[in-house]
């Protein structure tokens, strides 16, 4: 091993040394065992623990352990001051709910969720008032019950003296709020204008308003009529134990919409994504990423296929749109070459790309927007004064189709293309399945980079959709509803019942307790976060998880399925 | 009459239609909508890029040029603002040395709590390291009921194999009287004679006092001069009684390591007298993985890939080491590698002694 490791810093040639490079992966130090300080200051006590050993305690342990460091009068007057600040800071983590995270937990592993409530514990202590604080969906990766002291935080910064702005789709959030602005009613360009505000009660009483709507219970995600039985097929996992799982066994049923759910930092995203998603990688596509740690995995041979289909954009230059993403733009590009006036010129499918030489807008290379620098200014984009936006030449704008040019189709919505591409099954196929997911306002020329999380998530949805469906792929997804108001919940509901429908399995991490409601099978971890997690505290139907008494999950389940539990006892008899 | 709302008046940013908004200061206000609907070119794109911007127009011209221009949002007017801070996802730091801890600033504080008044331990006995001037230990001593009996003695040597000649001889033609040697008192006139291959612990016995008053500055005096002998410890044995060790300076009495003095720096990872020496603070290194070394454990030791073409003479040099280690344990190299005893497959791995 040694003479090893010294070959890879002396490599004879550049060749052993990439094959060498090949045989590293990271280990844990040995000389500091990851607590990452020279052993002194390990050894340097206060209170009877060293530093390293404050940092691996979860929060909520380590306030409980600086609260029984005990100063003489010296001690005090030196240290007081910062000791008070310490159990001050950590108190404001621990009421944002993330009272289960160790202070050494490397930042890079941290949901966004969590990384917005550390900035949201760091500002409280800051106690400054008079200050305007804007929010992005801090109820994201929330399970209902960390959401209640989320929002006394944040009712805390406003008693501070501080103005709270929230963008926030979570019905308790808006309850509780002061104040409620209703943007809508659409989305996109039927977006923009102002539906309803005032207090939530005015919102629910407003009949324009969805949110209101959903609000009032007027309309709301109905439970399933019935649940899927599983097929008695498994995909099975047994002794996980990556991250703080506690060598646990755990079977997901194929064919079925199953959601993973428990509190914040239980263990979801570590069984289903490093050790489930890239099992099935490993297996299926061999990948180079090594799954978390597990003694065995079975039922692989039911599985041929597993998508990840998660909230990142579907492309980062304006170059890419839904047309381009979906595969929509080939066959169009086709399309138009074979109408009688592209034969008659010429023009094959590459005349009718934007990214190419030919047919496109020379002056602006197919961007449709000149950049103009302005030195100290920032950059200024400029329509293109030759294509006016177009990004095509005039040339290729000659050829119509139904009376548009490519670039006026490019500018039509999903749901004003439909009509005029419907004798093109290809297309048509593709566009309805857009339509399907809630995207018909959206334009097929869209620049992906204006596109938002749940939008870019429904267009993935949408191109799997239109796939032809093996029935035997897994789709893992990671918080599908981030981002969604209820409404939206709603289309994706529909979209993932579809699949499964096709004989797929859908494997959700969620706390949306819609999503939760309408799943077929749950499995719930917990019972808390951090070390206090890990574990399979119930699994089953929605209906028998809400009979568990131990699971949080089935606490807050229990009154939105109370009829269903006293009428029948289990979901699929 | 105060400002109680913050007015936006003609926001058309993004998909915006020209809208009029209130939003009531001091209060907690949602803004909702379907996904797509405008939220966000509200809060974030006019109303908190306003602030900023404002914020930022306030420095001098100098300043901004090291920050990123901001762009006016379209809208007609925003009043009633105050500074503005975004809580955004997504925020975080995607360094290997962030962490919770120094995210939250937390454990700054916690480095200046344990540099002021941390307490050293001993990394390899773990007894407590003290520090304590003359001035202390005297008056310690001096703490003690009137009419003990105290023995100052300066620890030469502590628990070390030897005869120690050398040492005993020149305490005696330094002018001291008596040592002790393995808690015996012996004179120094005499010669005395150790067992080399035993371990031995020596003091010299530099005075012997009653507590009374009027004795500080025999004992201060004795005090240094064992502080001197041994490079800062004096021992205090009370005569039938309890011993304690004092130190001068930051060590540890029993291992004779020292500490450096403690600064906040000490104790960050990120700076090279707190790092760990091996993994520079990462608290990982990256290593050869043993699983990825050996491609098929299925394999016998001759037949062994390795790392293939790519490296054939280190593939070789691993074969012949394997087949060395095989020979060495006597065992058969025919076997799969998984099957091989553990000692050979460790004696692989990590060496072999002899």
């Amino acid at each position: 091993m040694k003479w090893l490791q010294e070959r890879l810093h002396e490599a004879p040639s550049e060749k052993v040394r990439v094959a060498l490079e090949e045989l590293v992966s990271p280990t844990v130090c040995s000389e500091c065992s990851g607590r990452r300080l020279r052993s002194d200051s390990l050894s340097v006590q206060v209170g009877g623990r060293g530093i390293a050993e404050y940092t691996a305690l979860p929060i909520e342990d380590a306030v409980a352990a600086f609260e029984q460091v005990q100063l003489n009068s010296r001690e005090e007057q030196i240290a007081g001051s910062i000791l008070r600040e310490i159990k001050n800071r950590l108190r404001f983590l621990k009421t944002v709910g993330l009272g289960y995270l160790t202070l050494d937990r490397s930042s890079a592993t941290l949901s966004g969720g969590e990384g917005q409530r550390i900035r949201l514990a760091t500002q409280i202590g800051s106690q400054l008032r008079g200050v305007l604080y804007v929010l992005d969906e801090p109820s994201i990766g929330l399970h209902p019950r960390d959401n209640q002291k989320l929002l006394e935080t944040l009712s805390a910064l406003r008693d501070l003296g501080n103005t709270v702005l929230v963008v926030e789709h979570d019905e308790e959030t808006i309850r509780r709020a002061d104040y409620v602005v209703d943007l809508g009613p659409g989305a996109g360009a039927h977006g923009g204008e102002v539906v309803a505000f005032g207090t939530a009660a005015d919102v629910a009483e407003n009949p324009a308003s969805i949110t209101g709507l959903y609000i009032r219970g007027a309309r709301k995600i109905e439970v399933p009529a019935q649940r899927r039985a599983p097929n008695g097929k498994y995909l099975t996992i047994t002794g996980a134990y990556a991250n703080n799982l506690k060598e646990i066994d755990v079977s997901f049923p194929l064919g079925l919409l199953t959601v993973v759910t428990g509190v914040s930092g239980s263990g979801k995203s570590t069984l289903v994504e490093d050790i489930l998603y890239y099992a099935l990688a490993q297996h299926l596509y061999g990948s180079s990423t090594e799954p978390g740690p597990y003694k065995n995995i079975e039922g692989l041979e039911h599985v041929d296929k597993v998508i990840e289909i998660d909230q990142s954009p579907i492309g980062r230059t304006p170059r890419s749109n839904p047309a381009t993403y979906t595969g929509l733009f080939t066959p169009l590009r086709e399309l138009y070459a074979m109408l009688p006036e592209s034969r008659e010129r010429g023009y094959k499918p590459g005349r009718f790309s934007f990214n190419v030489k030919g047919g496109r807008c020379e002056a602006c290379e197919g961007d449709g927007m000149k950049r103009i620098e302005m030195n100290f200014l920032p950059d200024v984009y400029v329509l293109c004064d030759v294509c006016r936006g177009a990004r095509y030449n005039r040339e290729t704008m000659a050829v119509k189709y139904k009376g548009k040019s490519i670039a006026d189709l490019l500018d039509t919505t999903v749901e004003e293309a439909l009509p005029l591409l419907e004798n093109i099954p290809q297309i048509n196929q593709k566009l309805q399945t857009l339509l399907d997911v809630g995207l018909g306002y959206i334009k097929l020329g869209q620049s992906a980079t204006t596109l938002s999380g749940g939008e870019a998530q429904r267009i993935k949805l949408a191109k799997e959709l239109s796939k032809r469906a093996t029935g035997r792929t897994i789709y893992i997804l990671d918080e599908p509803t981030t981002g969604l108001h209820f409404a939206d919940v709603h289309k994706l509901l529909d979209v993932l019942q579809r699949l499964v429908s096709l004989g797929n399995t859908v494997l959700v991490i969620e706390h949306n307790l819609d999503v939760i409601k309408s799943a077929d099978y749950i499995i719930d971890l917990g019972p808390e976060g951090g070390e206090h997690g890990g574990r399979v505290v119930a699994a089953g139907t929605p209906e028998e998880v809400a009979r568990s008494r131990r699971s949080h999950t089935g606490h807050v389940l229990r009154p939105l399925l109370n009829g269903r539990l006293a009428r029948n006892g289990n979901g699929h008899k | 009459m105060a400002i109680d709302r913050i007015s936006v008046r003609g926001a058309r940013q993004h998909n915006l239609k020209n809208i009029n908004v209130d939003i009531p200061r001091d209060r907690f206000t949602v803004i909702t909508g379907l996904s797509g609907s405008g939220k966000s070119s509200l809060a974030f794109d006019t109303i908190y890029a306003e602030g900023q911007r404002r914020y930022v127009e306030s420095l001098s011209a100098y300043a901004r040029q090291f920050l990123d221009q901001l762009e006016k949002p379209d809208v007609d007017s925003v009043d009633g603002l105050s500074p503005a801070i975004s809580i955004e996802q997504k925020t975080v730091s995607r360094s290997p040395r962030s962490t919770v801890g120094t995210v939250t600033e937390i454990y700054d504080y916690m480095r200046l709590l344990f540099s002021s008044i941390g307490i050293p331990h001993c990394h390899l006995c773990g007894a407590a390291i003290t520090r304590q001037s003359v001035d202390q230990i005297v008056q310690n001593v001096l703490a003690l009921p009137e009419g003990e009996r105290v023995m100052v003695l300066a620890p030469i040597v502590r628990g070390r194999k030897g005869e120690f000649k050398k040492e005993l001889e020149k305490l005696a033609k330094e002018g001291f009287l008596r040592a002790r040697v393995d808690g015996e008192l012996l004179s120094l006139d005499e010669e005395i004679r150790l067992d080399k291959r035993r371990n031995h612990t020596i003091e010299a016995v530099v005075d012997r006092l009653l507590i009374k008053t009027g004795i500080r500055e025999r004992l201060t005096d004795s005090i240094r001069t064992a502080l001197k002998l041994t490079g800062g410890a004096v021992l205090i044995s009370i005569v039938d009684g309890e011993e304690k060790l004092y130190s001068e300076r930051m060590a540890c009495v029993n291992c004779g390591i020292n500490v450096p003095p403690l600064e906040p720096r000490s104790f960050s990872f990120n700076s090279a007298y707190g790092a760990c020496k091996r993994c520079h603070g990462l608290g990982t290194v990256m290593e050869i993985d043993s699983l990825k070394l050996i491609p098929d454990a299925r394999q016998t030791p001759d037949k062994l890939g390795y790392m293939g073409t790519a490296d054939k003479q280190g593939s070789a040099y691993l074969r012949t080491a394997l087949l060395a280690v095989c020979k060495h344990f006597n065992c058969d190299p025919k076997t799969p590698f998984a099957d091989l005893p553990k000692e050979v497959r460790e004696g692989f791995l990590n060496g072999v002694t002899g």
